[in-house]
């Protein structure tokens, strides 16, 4: 294949008008065929480049179908009528998997450590996140199965025994530790030899303590999915997974296209990946709506109690979604760096409803509006209040507004509808609560109230 | 009243004016330095960023085991503005760290053989012995890979433990930022005077503590002479530059961070005269030397800079 020319021919309106088979076979599966638009972004934007400069050029190529990379080389000869193609080198490549990225990138997970072990499975690291459980004392030089208690999977086994034989990688290896589950997943390391050398990886703690399942037992009922089995919490993670590395493929490949970051390409075609990247974004927020739902859902759930500020939660939230703002010329009045309403939460927790109210009050504001974050105190109860100048919520929407897949009668792109519900399942498992107080045309009021804190 | 070019150019400098901003001082002094010597090689962007990264966590890690409520981030921004203390000391640690880190890197990203031979590495000193338990020349070698990896923030980026850390800079640190801390709290005085006891209690805590320049000496008695040569040749086979260079520190009785340099910048014609002392074999050298030949901007003399192999002495 490699010394073949495979050649191709473009009209001046840049269809395909004829192809060698390969060409013509990948055409096909980017959705297009002969006499239709070229659909290979990079080879498109070379024609035109040829086309505009009235001249030949050879480069380099790069495409990708469904199961492969391709890297070849093109020369492209412009003539009156169009445009000739020459390939050449036409290499394919299995997509990568990707790869468990370093540890640099690993510790960005919240609620996480990040290991080492050598080849016998012995700890020679063991870090933090900083809302990372506390790390057991003593960890240096011990065993991994002495330090987490490793649980078998369905079927019996055990991912990180099995990776160990093959000195391979391995995911979803539960374990437990005396202060919580966790789930690890391991890069296999080798040394300039070739000689393994162990595992690098990461410990994140489960979401919940695992009940213990009885074998053969059929999944619960939920009453938002009915017997399907994304309420098995097993099917539910493993889905959860499956979809969240796709969909973050498409979603980076989406944005480099549409940010024509390999240079100009028309602009519908721009337009198109903008869209697929929003999708994907909708999906991927979705996805994450309902692991939360299915963990928060799940009997014993119970949020962390960690000494916070909801002043600096909310300085933060302004900080993470102040660019959204800015694109619609909205002022946000955050919460001076001297107010501070101590409470008690989970830090991720509040943040996380914190991120849910003011990206709803940014969503819905009219352009150039303002929304205003105020920390109150009031008795025993520390308040973080979230106003904007939207269409506001009447009474009866109010009455329903923290319900599941509830949307207002919206239908756009912009959530799932679950949202506001988990936001306030989360205050009352922090002890707290999420109100609304509004009136048509007169925005909304969005107060999370959490026990307070007495200020050191 | 036409001026020459070169007495325009005494004009703008020699009157005793002071420089009108401190950015417009710092620029014209990296110029002189420049003009002083043109030729030689400055530090790369990877360099720079490295090492400031590296005296952030640094300043960080000590802050922290002086007092958790330090806020390490609004000082780090103060010292930026006002610049750090301690500059020449540590520039040496931060730069080794630096240079070492980015060896290390290049080494795994050039490396990354295929996993499939597994007899290759069968010579390996610290290979497990057949025996129930770990020999001590296994656990040995096992802290020092501990102490070794304790030289990483919790992100894997390069820092410096303090385990590590000559007892006067950590000291003066200490020092500095408590000091800094002092203008902060000065007005709670049950604050003010916990900070000299918690100077006082990291002081000795991290004379407690072991670093990786006690792990290597440890591993290197353990080893004994018989042994030596076979683990320091099998760590650079392995592309295992931290315990080649423990085990060099070791001999020649120097610390960690000092050895690295050493090795980092040395000429390629250098080394075997530098590691004599582990009486390696040279053929075993080469892929030190050819780590060390494709390392860029690395600060050695004239003929590593030009990427020449080994043979300054044919």
């Amino acid at each position: 294949m490699n010394e073949r020319i495979i050649r191709g021919r473009i009209d001046r309106a840049g269809a395909l008008v004829s192809a060698d088979a390969p060409l013509l076979r990948l055409q096909q599966r980017a959705g297009s065929g002969l006499d239709k638009p070229l659909a290979l972004p990079h080879l498109a934007r070379l024609v035109t480049l040829a086309l505009r400069l009235h001249r030949d050029i050879s480069r380099p190529l790069y495409a990708a179908d469904d199961h492969s990379d391709i890297h070849a080389l093109v020369r492209i000869t412009p003539d009156d009528e169009g445009a000739s193609l020459e390939i050449t080198d036409w290499r394919t490549r299995p997509i990568a998997l990707p790869q468990m990225p370093p540890v640099a990138e690993d510790a960005a997970v919240p609620r996480s450590w990040t290991w080492e072990c050598d080849q016998q499975l012995r700890m020679i690291a063991l870090r933090g996140a900083p809302d990372a459980p506390a790390l057991p004392s003593g960890w240096e030089g011990r065993s991994l199965s002495e330090l987490f208690e490793l649980q078998p999977d369905e079927e019996g086994r055990f991912a990180v025994l099995r990776a160990l034989a093959r000195q391979s990688r391995f995911e979803g290896q539960r374990v437990r530790t005396m202060i919580t589950a966790m789930t690890l997943s391991g890069e296999a390391l080798f040394d300039a030899t070739g000689r393994f050398t162990g595992f690098r990886g990461l410990a994140v703690v489960a979401e919940t303590q695992e009940p213990a399942e009885p074998k053969g037992g059929g999944a619960r009922v939920d009453p938002a999915f009915g017997s399907l089995p994304l309420s098995d919490p097993q099917f539910g993670r493993r889905i959860d997974g499956a979809l969240r590395g796709p969909l973050s493929r498409i979603i980076a490949t989406a944005e480099t296209i549409s940010g024509q970051f390999d240079g100009p390409i028309r602009a519908d075609y721009a337009r198109y990946a903008g869209d697929i990247a929003h999708a994907g974004r909708h999906l991927l927020g979705l996805v994450d709506d309902l692991a939360d739902l299915q963990n928060i859902e799940r009997p014993g759930f119970k949020a962390a109690a960690d000494e916070i500020d909801l002043g600096d939660l909310a300085r933060r939230a302004v900080g993470l979604l102040g660019m959204k703002a800015e694109e619609k010329g909205i002022r946000i009045d955050a919460p001076r760096t001297d107010d501070r309403a101590p409470a008690t939460g989970e830090f991720r927790r509040v943040l996380q409803v914190l991120l849910n109210l003011l990206g709803n009050a940014i969503r819905y504001s009219p352009e150039h509006s303002q929304i205003w974050i105020r920390v109150d105190r009031d008795g025993d109860r520390a308040t973080v209040t979230v106003a904007d100048q939207g269409q506001g919520i009447d009474a009866a929407q109010q009455a329903v507004v923290f319900e599941k897949f509830e949307r207002l009668g919206r239908t756009d792109s912009g959530g799932s509808g679950l949202g506001l519900y988990i936001a306030r399942r989360l205050a009352r498992a922090m002890d707290g609560d999420l109100t609304v107080d509004s009136a048509p045309g007169q925005g909304a009021r969005f107060t999370l109230s959490l026990p307070a804190r007495d200020a050191e | 009243m036409l001026l020459s070019p070169t007495r325009m150019n005494e004009s703008a400098f020699s009157h005793g004016i002071d420089p009108p901003s401190p950015t417009l001082s710092a620029r014209l002094r990296e110029l002189a330095d420049y003009l002083a010597a043109p030729m030689a090689g400055r530090l790369t962007e990877e360099q720079r960023a490295l090492s400031l990264g590296i005296a952030r966590r640094l300043v960080s890690d000590v802050a922290a085991r002086l007092d958790h409520d330090i806020d390490a981030a609004r000082l780090w921004d103060e010292w930026l503005v006002r610049g750090l203390p301690r500059t020449s000391r540590l520039a040496g640690i931060c730069f080794a760290r630096a240079e070492e880190h980015r060896w290390r890197e290049q080494s795994a990203q050039q490396a990354s053989p295929s996993p499939v031979s597994p007899e290759a590495g069968t010579a390996v000193a610290h290979e497990p012995a057949d025996e129930p338990g770990p020999s001590d020349a296994e656990r040995a070698y096992l802290a020092l890979r501990i102490a070794d990896r304790r030289r990483f923030d919790a992100f894997g980026n390069p820092a410096l433990a303090i385990a590590d850390l000559d007892a006067d800079i950590f000291q003066g640190l200490l020092l500095d930022i408590a000091a800094w801390r002092l203008a902060e709290v000065s007005k709670d005085q049950k604050r003010a005077a916990a900070l000299g006891d918690a100077v006082r209690a990291a002081t000795e805590a991290q004379t407690s503590d072991g670093g990786i320049t006690q792990a290597g000496v440890a591993y290197a008695e353990i080893l004994g002479s018989e042994r030596l040569a076979d683990a320091a040749a099998a760590a650079i086979a392995g592309h295992d530059w931290p315990t080649l260079v423990a085990l060099a520190a070791a001999v020649h009785r120097r610390a960690y961070d000092d050895m690295a340099l050493a090795l980092l910048t040395a000429e390629t014609g250098a080394l075997p005269s530098l590691l004599a002392p582990l009486r390696i074999d040279h053929a075993a050298l080469a892929p030190l030397e050819a780590s060390l030949a494709m390392l860029p901007a690395r600060a050695a003399g004239e003929s590593d800079l030009a990427g020449l192999p080994a043979g300054r002495d044919r």
